[in-house]
């Protein structure tokens, strides 16, 4: 086996828009997979179809060789995908502890009634969900120490925001994580530090699949690279490969050409 | 007024505040997360105080009975008046709003409209027209003195009993699972569903919870007033709907906070006589004419740039703040100096006229000292003290619960 995702002919349109068209590829164990591909390839519209938001018009998404097309969001993120967002979209008037707490949800089981009752075998989850949380935490070594997961997520910096999205989706220790422009708005520091996590997060066992603008991050952490050009895969390989891939050159170039790069 | 009408009026209108929080709360916990606002839960607090007097009539409850017999029943009533209107609120919810979920915000409403009708047809269809009793019991008219004032016992259970029970809902929705569910389904419902929500589930549980406690309000008014008639859940559904629109609608302390100054407030208008609210009057008065004299002009002076900073134009912001429309307007017609670009006069005229108008009102009320508003009134003033709220802070007292998307 070894792979953990396979998408297999996959298409989805908006109306006439073909935002994705025939995508197959597949993401290897403990790997880091890079997508690039110019703005309205249809990048995000891939993770939004992985992660069960959108039913794919045909084709298949397999993850650990069974499907998942067609689940709903939740139960997708039960079998072991979870994501960040583009757009970050943390819960914000919840406390940073809470947001993490909250991707943990498909990890936990207590009940309503057992809640209520504090029933000792709440107490021992609740404890023992607290102690995960702060460990994920804790990967971001002095950004969400002590007080500070006491706060709400609203009122964190903006790079704590992307952080605290990729610990939230952590949380459920995902077989699949994916990845939406991590650094996007970032400093070239602030990147930098959340490249080395990245890399960290290969090393403790994870799985990623990311989309990413950023060059230098891509080619820093990626073991393999796919381009994407309107909703079509158009190179895949190694970060050389591709990015001397005459198609993607053109796809960037022709986009700047015309007046619409990003 | 004396100490013992004080405490009266402050208890009963704790006790009808409460009630209203009840349901308030079922509004504002499926605006929360729906943005909807769900026009049968009037109804559903109705059905919630049939059931209650039904299942007291069906045990053959009387004095007669020994005390343990009486509490059972009453246990049992209890029960049933939650989990009844529960059912109904799952039903409901399943019935009628999910399927028009993510239609046109206007379709689910009229479908609330029409939920709404069809309960109430069928309150009739199965109790009949006239409204329903409660059997006639010892503790719905034992009394105790706190104060000098004779309490009803009832009105002190309903405020403990709510007590408790916005106690057990603030924990459910802070400290528990899906509690924290609940919250993250209403800032973000789809980010809610990627990180492993099932937020149709989480969705039915807020109707559930809302439906109980409407439930509980329903069995609490018919123990403290004896009858429900089987329209009773449009006042008190739209009472309570104020009352979250005023705390601010999504806001659930704002539900609590909204339904205790309404409940107050009705009960107060109504039983003090003129010449005391008079003196409300004019505390309300010096109170802005500190924050007016001497909290703004001093905020004001502190957001004076440096550069700007010369005696005289302090002066002027001083003074412009301190209710001197005359000085704004001559200012700006004679000076036209900087200081009014960033000074409004239209602001300053605004707080003279709001002055004179918190006057006049104080004369009238004293000139009329001894008289009372007629009971009557009741709903006019609740009214009148929304809209006033609303129009100082649009949002409700506590604020909107805002589904900020980080
Ligand atoms: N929910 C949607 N409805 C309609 N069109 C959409 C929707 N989501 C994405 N699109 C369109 O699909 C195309 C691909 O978008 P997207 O996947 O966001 O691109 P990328 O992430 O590569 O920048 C764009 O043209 C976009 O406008
Ligand atoms: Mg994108």
């Amino acid at each position: 086996m070894g792979n953990v995702l396979e998408l297999q002919g996959m298409s989805m349109s908006f109306g006439g828009l073909k935002a994705v068209d025939n995508l197959s590829f597949s993401v290897r164990e403990n790997e880091i997979l890079s997508i690039i591909g110019p703005n309205g390839s249809g990048k995000t519209t891939t993770f939004n179809v992985i992660s069960g938001l959108y039913e794919p018009d045909s084709g298949d998404i397999l993850l650990q060789g069974e499907s998942v097309a067609g689940l709903r969001p939740d139960q997708v993120h039960e079998r072991g995908i979870s994501r960040t967002f583009q757009s970050l979209r943390l819960f914000g008037n919840m406390t940073v502890l809470d947001n993490v707490l909250v991707g943990m949800h498909t990890r936990t089981k207590a009940g309503v009634v057992a809640a209520m009752l504090r029933l000792p075998s709440v107490r021992r989850e609740e404890a023992a969900a607290k102690a995960k949380a702060q460990e994920v935490l804790a990967m971001f070594p002095g950004r969400f120490s002590g007080p500070r997961q006491s706060d709400p997520a609203f009122s964190l910096s903006y790079a704590n925001r992307r952080r605290l999205e990729i610990a939230r989706a952590l949380a459920s220790e995902p077989a699949l994580l994916l990845l939406d422009e991590p650094v996007a708005g970032m400093n070239p520091m602030e990147s930098r530090e959340v490249m080395e996590q990245i890399k960290e997060l290969r090393s403790r066992g994870y799985t990623i699949l990311m989309i990413e603008h950023d060059m230098k991050v891509v080619e820093g952490v990626s073991d393999r690279v796919i381009a994407m050009d309107h909703g079509v895969k158009i190179a895949e390989g190694s970060y050389q490969e591709v990015a001397t891939n005459h198609l993607v050159v053109e796809a960037y170039l022709g986009k700047r050409g015309a007046g619409t790069a990003s | 007024m004396s100490l013992d009408h004080i405490v009266t009026v402050t208890i009963g209108g704790l006790t009808v505040g409460m009630i209203y929080a009840l349901v308030a709360l079922g509004y504002t916990m499926v605006y929360g997360v729906l943005e909807f606002i769900n026009f049968a839960h009037g109804e559903v607090f109705t059905v919630g105080g049939y059931v209650a007097a039904f299942t007291l009539f069906a045990l053959g409850v009387s004095d007669q009975m020994s005390t343990v017999a009486i509490i059972g029943s009453l246990l049992l009533a209890l029960v049933l008046s939650m989990a009844v209107p529960a059912a109904l609120g799952l039903l409901v919810e399943r019935v009628a709003y999910r399927p028009l979920r993510g239609r046109s915000r206007i379709m689910p409403l009229l479908s609330a409209i029409g939920v709404s009708i069809v309960l109430q047809q069928l309150i009739i269809i199965v109790f009949g027209p006239t409204p329903i009793t409660m059997p006639t019991l010892g503790i719905s008219s034992a009394s105790v003195s706190i104060l000098g004032a004779r309490i009803r016992v009832l009105a002190l259970v309903i405020i403990t009993v709510s007590v408790v029970l916005m106690a057990g809902l603030t924990y459910l929705v802070k400290a528990t699972r899906i509690g924290k569910a609940m919250r993250a389904t209403s800032q973000d419902m789809e980010a809610a569903e990627m990180m492993g929500i099932e937020t149709n589930q989480t969705i039915a549980f807020t109707f559930v919870v809302g439906s109980a406690l409407a439930g509980i309000g329903g069995l609490l008014v018919i123990m403290y007033y004896g009858s429900l008639k089987f329209d009773a859940g449009f006042l008190y559904g739209l009472k309570a709907f104020t009352a979250a629109v005023l705390g601010g609608i999504g806001n659930i302390p704002g539900a609590v906070v909204g339904a205790l100054v309404l409940g107050l407030t009705e009960t107060y208008g109504v039983s003090m006589d003129l010449g005391f609210l008079a003196w409300f009057v004019v505390a309300g008065l010096l109170m802005g004419l500190y924050v007016q004299l001497v909290l703004a002009p001093k905020k004001r002076l502190q957001h004076i740039s440096d550069d700007r900073r010369t005696p005289g134009y302090e002066r002027s912001i001083a003074n412009i703040y301190r209710l001197a429309p005359y000085l704004a307007v001559r200012t700006l017609v004679v000076e036209r100096t900087d200081a009014l670009r960033s000074v409004s006069a239209r602001h300053a005229v605004r707080l003279m006229l709001g002055n004179l108008f918190l006057v006049v009102t104080a004369a009238v009320l004293f000139a009329n000292g001894s008289s009372r508003i007629d009971t009557r009134w009741q709903p006019v003033i609740a009214f009148v003290v929304l809209m006033v709220i609303l129009m100082f802070r649009p949002s409700g007292i506590l604020g909107k619960h805002i589904t900020e998307k980080v």
